[in-house]
């Protein structure tokens, strides 16, 4: 079990994550589920790193306690030097602020805010000025292909072109952790494919780590490793036959 | 994230639209109601700037301006015996039948001025002489007065035209300007003698006295002199204006329904308000939850919606206060129905909507503030 994570880990990688018996469970007495029952996992840095596993195992979850958007019980998280299980919550909203960049499912545009101004909105959050803010963010849109069409809103785009919005918003602050929940599973086949394809090329970073839980088979080639989960825990991290990228950090 | 925010409310096109309308209405009601009501109160202080003197001194069981008890003559002597008093005079007041041209009977305010001083006389005159008053069976009517007694003739009523008081020929030696009162009759000065005459006859004919002070005394230390010398009841002019407005508060039921719209106003704004917002919120419950993910604070969360809410509050206020403003100018010009806009009004009215609008904030704020960031991964 975790033979990927503990032969890497003495074979020179720096982690990014560090994840030690973190346990969760919603709601209370008999209506009670423990969705994570001691999740051991690392990430390492430079890697995009894919989760899957059956619906219902404790993916989401566990991306969550990791981005410090959920609370967890029992267990230890360290993401880039952050020990989230000491931090107070506020300052885990600020680790959250600087550290994560978020990719949604749903996307999670606001549709009453232009492309620009939604990319614009982690910067903000940061404190960067307004305009400093539109002009990062016009730069990275046009980086995903979205040149000149700053001012449309997401209405006026594709699920696609929705998407690669979030992923400028993911990325505009330059987080050190990216963090992607079924990316592509509203999309279909050829613009999941596109999609990760980009990510893959602007997110992958020496520096940085990206997490994306997955149930779509068809994009497992782009993850440099791979966790199966089951059943609230982490069963086997392996790195990925499939691959096709070359690694960042040997 | 300020900018975020109002570009998300001003996004959101019908619920602004509601939010604003519902609060223009809610200031529409509670300040047009208010200062109709304020109009209402001031008309029935009326007598005190259309008759001015320093002090008003009347039957022991007075209460306020528009009660009339009479007294016996004798009483002003003793009035001007009270030390600190400088001078009385005597006043009668009566309300009387006047006939007019068409064969209707109007009722109008007869006002007997005290013939040699004609203290109280009318503030501003707007043709003839007001000495000229003291002429056989002259009378000094107000615009009013032309307005509503010149019914059936030709021309409007004017100077040296003649009409029915009780049956009484009454010949126009002045027009002259008067705040409405209360009661909608038209007021028509006249001397004291003359009034009488045109009364029927009864033992007591003494309406009020009028007073001042003397140098270096307050009319209000002179009131209570005469009060605890004569037993008569004896007010200040503001002391009088302010037990009059008390009585009709407390002895009518003008406030009460007043107030009645005045809270629906409240009721309707806080509603609309409240409801839409929070509507607005849950609606954006998702990207506040994102928001929040993405780093934003509670607090930073709190500010955004406030200030959404202050803006419509600012807005729907601005928008309804300007309408109650055209309705009052719309009003002034005709004299109906009473209106009257203190600077209190509006900045009392625009607290209480900020009042509302800061409850509705706080209803959103305490919604999102419990939601888990954890939210947006949720489908
Ligand atoms: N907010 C919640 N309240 C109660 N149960 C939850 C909540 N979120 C998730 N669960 C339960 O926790 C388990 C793991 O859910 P989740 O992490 O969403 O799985 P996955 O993403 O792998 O499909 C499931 O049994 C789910 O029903
Ligand atoms: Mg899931």
């Amino acid at each position: 079990m975790n033979n990927g994570a503990t032969n890497t880990n003495g074979n020179g990688y720096t982690l990014a994550v560090h994840v030690r018996g973190v346990t969760k469970t919603f709601g209370k007495g008999e209506a009670a589920v423990q969705a994570l029952k001691g999740v051991d996992f690392d990430v390492r840095q430079g890697e995009m790193l894919m989760i899957v596993g059956p619906s219902g195992c404790g993916k989401t979850t566990l991306l969550s306690v990791i981005a410090g958007t959920l609370e967890f019980e029992n267990g230890e998280i360290d993401v880039f030097n952050h020990s989230l299980h000491s931090l107070k919550p506020r300052e885990v909203t600020a680790f959250r602020k600087r550290t994560v960049g978020f990719i949604f499912q749903q996307f999670n545009l606001i549709p009453t805010l232009t492309l620009v101004e939604n990319v614009s909105v982690p910067l903000l959050i940061n404190g960067v000025g307004w305009r400093e803010a539109e002009e990062r963010s016009a730069a990275i849109l046009a980086k995903l292909g979205l040149a000149g069409r700053e001012r449309n809103t997401p209405a006026q785009l594709s699920g696609g072109q929705q998407q690669r919005v979030a992923i400028a918003r993911a990325l505009v602050h330059e987080p050190r952790m990216v963090i992607c929940d079924e990316p592509t599973s509203a999309l279909d086949k050829d613009t999941g494919q596109q999609i990760m394809e980009q990510l893959r090329d602007i997110a992958r970073h020496p520096e940085r780590c990206v997490i994306v839980v997955t149930h779509d088979n068809r994009v497992f080639k782009f993850a440099d490793r791979m966790t199966e989960m089951e059943d609230g825990r982490v069963q086997r991290v392996h790195e990925n036959p499939e691959r096709i990228s070359e690694p960042l950090n040997h | 994230m300020f900018r975020l925010a109002l570009k998300m409310l001003l996004g959101d096109r019908a619920k602004y639209a509601m939010l604003i309308g519902g609060l223009a209405f809610a200031t529409l009601l509670m300040m047009q109601q208010s200062a109709v009501f304020l109009g209402l109160m001031s008309w029935t202080t009326s007598h005190l700037r259309n008759i001015r003197a320093p002090i008003w001194v009347g039957d022991a069981k007075v209460e306020q301006a528009n009660e009339v008890k009479a007294m016996r003559d004798t009483e002003v002597n003793r009035v001007r015996s009270v030390p600190g008093v400088d001078w009385a005079v005597p006043l009668f007041f009566t309300i009387l039948q006047s006939r007019l041209q068409d064969g209707n009977f109007k009722p109008v305010m007869i006002v007997g001025l005290d013939t040699a001083t004609l203290v109280g006389r009318p503030a501003l005159m707007l043709k003839g002489r007001l000495e000229d008053v003291r002429l056989p069976n002259a009378v000094i009517i107000d615009d009013l007065a032309v307005q509503r007694l010149s019914a059936g003739r030709k021309k409007p009523l004017e100077v040296g035209d003649v009409f029915e008081i009780n049956d009484k020929e009454a010949r126009i030696v002045g027009i002259c300007k008067a705040e409405r009162h209360f009661f909608g009759y038209p007021y028509i000065f006249t001397t004291f003698d003359q009034a009488r005459l045109f009364s029927p006859k009864t033992r007591k004919m003494l309406s009020i006295v009028l007073a001042s002070p003397i140098k270096g005394r307050s009319a209000v230390d002179v009131a209570k002199a005469i009060r605890a010398e004569t037993g008569l009841a004896a007010y200040d002019e503001n002391g009088f204006g302010w037990a009059t407005i008390w009585w009709y508060v407390r002895n009518t039921g003008i406030p009460m329904s007043f107030g009645t719209t005045i809270l629906l106003g409240f009721i309707v704004g806080i509603v609309i308000c409240g409801q839409t917002f929070y509507l607005f919120v849950l609606d954006n419950l998702r990207h506040l939850g994102a928001l929040k993910a993405m780093g934003a604070s509670n607090f930073t969360i709190a500010t955004m919606l406030l200030l959404q809410a202050m803006t419509v509050g600012v807005v729907g206020f601005g928008i309804g206060a300007g309408l109650t403003v055209l309705f009052g100018f719309g009003v002034l010009d005709k004299g109906m129905p009473p209106f009257m806009m203190p600077w209190q009004l509006p900045v009392g009215t625009f607290i209480v909507i900020m009042v509302i609008c800061v409850f509705a904030a706080v209803l959103g704020i305490l919604r999102i503030w419990k939601v888990e960031p954890a939210i947006v991964f949720r489908g």
